[in-house]
């Protein structure tokens, strides 16, 4: 394991604007050279999170940590972090390369030697040839790679990112998560990047923070949160989740038997989720239901969606039809494709199917 | 195709066309006068040959120079002292929040909004109150309680139309208050600042009702004008208002101009 | 650190609240306090009267003139609006670029100097100005006429130069921000151009139509430069009485208290517009 040391932390910060609270007892911490990504609808607080980190607000309650000093109350402008803003708010009057100088400008470097610091960080994002540029002249693409620039020249501990692919179309998108992550293991420093997108947590992030209403739903890796989510929205925030309610039976370790309409059914817990008498979902990805399987539950096929490749199956309960799971098979292949109205026998394997709790209650 | 009713566009047009002329035969008179001297052929008024002897004599007219002068300085100062208020006043608005800035915006707009007259007689209440004398500083004090709420206008609306977004990037970025007012912000401020203070010039200028309350003895050109509408002309009168009409004429069609054409960036 | 950015913080606020305080508020305030002062044998006496109201109140060459110069400035206001409103529509029914011009052309004015105007006009309208002389040449009167200058009539007409692109503008811009399309519904419900002028039009750029009204007469009321200049011993208007104690009368508080009175008279005009604004707009 490797030895994590933390740059910043958060100690249940809340922040409230008048009557409204919009962040609830945030704690986290970021590694030095982690990419870590707040996941979240709008109005989750995620960008909240980050002025408060970046120093635009002030936390309610609550503490901000940099190596182990309080630094909640400290002003922008000394504060070891560099912001990348959703608009980029590059400075229009300024040539790419003045915008990228300005923070050691104002810091009161040489002019001698920010002009070849300016020019090796233009050749970090690729943007040599655009010094004399101003922002009206550059696409947004390059807009954005300016305001990285900007950020990175000053060597700060943090940098914080606030949504910005999200004026970007999607195959430039795409291009730029690359981008981010090549710069960020280039540089080995924190990056902490804010987005709705969960394709884009997924693509580049080492550890997600799930933000739901100003709480944290969850905070993992990638595969961690897709494989476990330890509540509904999770579930439902990274791709397609079959959900079973139940209650819990029994627990036996790392297993649980959940009773749901369709029968008993046994299914992997970590966590609170797992004590007998609770309300869980049962959660099962489309991919991991087979069709066909020989001690599989009986259902009946009520639709077949054909998807390219993949064939989107609903199918119905035949014991308990209030229970609907959904599958992908391959449409190609050697079986041939269930007709609406077949009744089959859906199974899966134990490891895939997880408990998670049932919203409302406290899990 | 639109219906056109030729008689009442001939209507309307022969009303434009009167009070066209009649707004501009007191400037055209004015012109006249200074080429074509007027003159007085046994009571009859008659108009003697085309000359520059007019704008010859205005070059040697003291009086009149000396009034012209105070007037340029204190529409310089007043100018300049109205930039500079108006701007902080501006920066103070946008920056903070509460009744404190409201309060402070009523205050400086109150001297464009209440008449003329009132502002003159407050003012000159307020200095003789304060054993002041009146002369140059009271008038410059006078013109730029009268300018700032322009300039403050032409700023404020500027700064509002800033993204939030610079600022931040610039104090992100690991400067100061005064750092990010002096590199991100005057810059942008740049055409506004421009505008206020040729417009503020242009009415210290002209400003008559105020500085008859605050001049004194001493004369912007404006009272010099007045003092001789009440004793008595020179005909150097209509070569100096002729001047005056095209300066404004060319000033306006220079700021139209730059208007028109596009912004600059440092490279 | 912290200490030294709050004293900044409060010292710009104390800049920022106390300058206008000082240069806007004070004033203002002795001005009024003086309306409420009286003069005894030339030296004020600073004792709370209203003698200067009660003045004003009571007399009647005081309540005359008022009423005089409010009737004078309302004429002028409506002329203005009347001939402002003709120009406006005339210059929306021409092509843009023509529109342009025409609107330019009648600003232009407003840039030359105030008082070099009041001068023009001066000279225009005197014994021996302009107009006397053309009409005597034309042999239309054989005697100048005196009633041109220095009278009410002249410090009308004066008004009427100086103010009338004061009042074009609202006008034209008001009528400008109506919906191009909405005269084309009417024409294709069969309105003629008069009924597209009276229904849409007239209605629609009323309250442009109140801010010109507005401007003109609080401009007009306020302004006793020209009434001194063309008005001579018959133009005597309220502002020039206003004006006059602070000069040769030498009664400030008298003044004072009048020129609240003129103030309470600006106040008014601009409730009576709000009223007017919402009236038009209602329905």
């Amino acid at each position: 394991m490797n030895q994590r040391s933390d740059v910043l932390t958060l100690e249940a910060v809340g922040k409230s604007f008048g009557s409204t609270t919009v962040l609830r007892d945030i704690t986290l911490s970021v590694a030095s050279n982690e990419f870590l990504t707040i996941l979240g609808p709008s109005g989750s607080g995620k960008t909240t999170i980050l002025r408060l980190i970046a120093g635009f607000e002030a936390p309610t309650t609550g503490r901000i940590m940099l190596d182990g000093a309080d630094i909640s109350q400290m002003p922008i402008n000394r504060r070891p972090f560099n912001t990348v803003f959703q608009d980029y708010a590059l400075f229009p009057h300024l040539s790419v390369r003045r915008n990228v100088g300005y923070g050691l400008m104002v810091r009161g470097v040489p002019k001698a030697e920010i002009e070849p610091r300016v020019e090796a960080v233009l050749a970090i994002v690729g943007l040599q040839d655009y010094a004399l540029r101003l922002p009206r002249e550059l696409s947004g693409g390059q807009r954005q790679r300016v305001a990285l620039a900007r950020a990175i020249i000053c060597e700060p501990r943090v940098i914080l990112l606030d949504e910005p692919l999200a004026a970007l179309d999607v195959a430039l998108r795409a291009q730029m998560c690359k981008f981010l992550k090549d710069i960020q293991r280039r540089l080995d420093i924190a990056f902490v990047f804010i987005t709705h997108d969960q394709q884009e947590a997924i693509a580049m992030s080492d550890r997600i923070v799930v933000m739901r209403d100003g709480r944290i739903e969850q905070i993992g890796g990638p595969e961690e949160l897709y494989a476990f989510p330890a509540s509904r929205f999770v579930a439902g925030f990274f791709g397609e989740n079959n959900l079973i309610d139940g209650v819990v039976g029994a627990v036996d370790g790392a297993r649980c038997k959940v009773e749901t309409p369709i029968g008993p059914l046994w299914g992997s817990a970590r966590g609170p989720a797992a004590v007998a008498g609770a309300e869980v979902h049962l959660a099962i990805r489309p991919e991991a239901l087979v069709l066909g399987a020989t001690d599989g539950h009986r259902f009946v096929v009520r639709d077949a969606q054909f998807a390219g490749p993949t064939t989107l199956i609903e199918a119905q309960g035949v014991v308990a039809p209030e229970v609907t799971l959904r599958l992908r098979v391959p449409s190609g292949g050697t079986r041939a494709l269930p007709a609406v109205g077949d009744v089959v026998a859906i199974g899966w394997s134990e490891t895939d199917a997880r408990v998670i709790a049932a919203e409302g209650s406290n899990g | 195709m639109k219906q056109r009713s030729g008689l009442f566009d001939l209507v309307l047009g022969t009303l434009a066309l009167v009070s066209l002329v009649i707004i501009y035969a007191p400037l055209a008179v004015v012109w006249v006068f200074s080429n074509w001297q007027p003159v007085r052929v046994r009571g009859a008024l008659q108009l003697a040959p085309f000359s520059w002897d007019s704008y010859v004599a205005l070059t040697r007219n003291a009086d009149i120079l000396g009034a012209l002068g105070t007037t340029l300085l204190v529409g310089l100062v007043s100018m300049l002292l109205a930039l500079i208020l108006a701007t902080t006043f501006a920066m103070y608005y946008w920056r903070t929040a509460g009744v404190s800035r409201q309060i402070m915006q009523a205050l400086v707009f109150l001297p464009f909004l209440l008449p003329p007259i009132v502002v003159g007689l407050s003012l000159l209440i307020a200095f003789r109150e304060l054993d002041a004398t009146r002369g140059a500083f009271t008038i410059v004090v006078g013109h730029t309680v009268l300018l700032v709420p322009v300039v403050y206008r032409l700023v404020l609306t500027r700064l509002n139309s800033l993204s939030p977004s610079l600022t931040e990037a610039s104090l992100d970025l690991g400067a100061s208050q005064w750092q990010t007012f002096r590199h991100i912000l005057l810059p942008q401020l740049g055409s506004a600042l421009l505008a206020g203070a040729l417009l503020g010039f242009a009415i210290s200028f002209d400003e008559t009702m105020v500085t008859l309350f605050l001049s004194g003895s001493t004369s912007t050109l404006p009272i010099r004008l007045w003092s001789m509408m009440r004793l008595g002309f020179v005909p150097e009168i209509n070569a100096l208002a002729t001047l005056v009409v095209v300066a404004a004429a060319l000033a306006t069609a220079v700021f139209g101009v730059m208007q028109l054409s596009g912004k600059r960036g440092e490279r | 650190m912290d200490d030294r950015r709050d004293l900044w913080r409060m010292g710009w606020a104390a800049f920022c609240l106390g300058l206008p305080f000082l240069f806007v508020l004070a004033p203002i305030g002795t001005f009024i306090l003086y309306s409420f002062w009286h003069n005894e044998s030339g030296a004020l006496v600073r004792e709370f009267t209203l003698e200067n109201y009660r003045a004003f109140f009571a007399d009647p060459v005081f309540r005359n003139i008022y009423l005089q110069t409010v009737a004078l400035c309302l004429g002028a206001t409506i002329v203005n609006l009347v001939v402002g409103y003709a120009i406006a529509l005339f210059a929306s029914r021409r092509p843009p670029r023509l529109r342009f011009a025409l609107i330019l052309m009648f600003m232009l004015p407003l840039f030359t100097s105030y008082i070099i105007k009041v001068y023009a006009v001066r000279g225009i309208l005197g014994h021996r100005g302009v107009l006397n002389e053309l009409l005597l040449a034309s042999g239309l009167i054989s005697e100048p006429i005196t009633a041109f200058i220095f009278s009410q009539s002249a410090i009308f007409l004066t008004f009427i130069v100086l103010y009338l692109p004061f009042a074009i503008l609202p006008i034209y811009l008001s009528i400008e921000r109506i919906p191009e399309n909405l005269g084309t519904a009417s024409a294709d419900l069969g309105g003629s151009q008069m009924d597209e002028i009276r229904h849409i039009i007239l209605p629609l750029s009323l309250p442009g139509v109140v801010v010109a009204a507005l401007f003109n007469f609080v401009m007009t009321f306020g302004d006793f430069v020209t009434p001194t200049m063309v008005g001579g011993t018959e133009g005597f208007t309220f502002g020039r009485i206003v004006f006059s104690q602070f000069g040769v009368a030498l009664n400030w508080p008298l003044g004072a208290a009048l020129a609240v009175i003129l103030l309470a008279t600006s106040v008014l005009a601009v409730g009576v517009a709000g009223l007017a604004m919402r009236w038009s707009t209602a329905r």
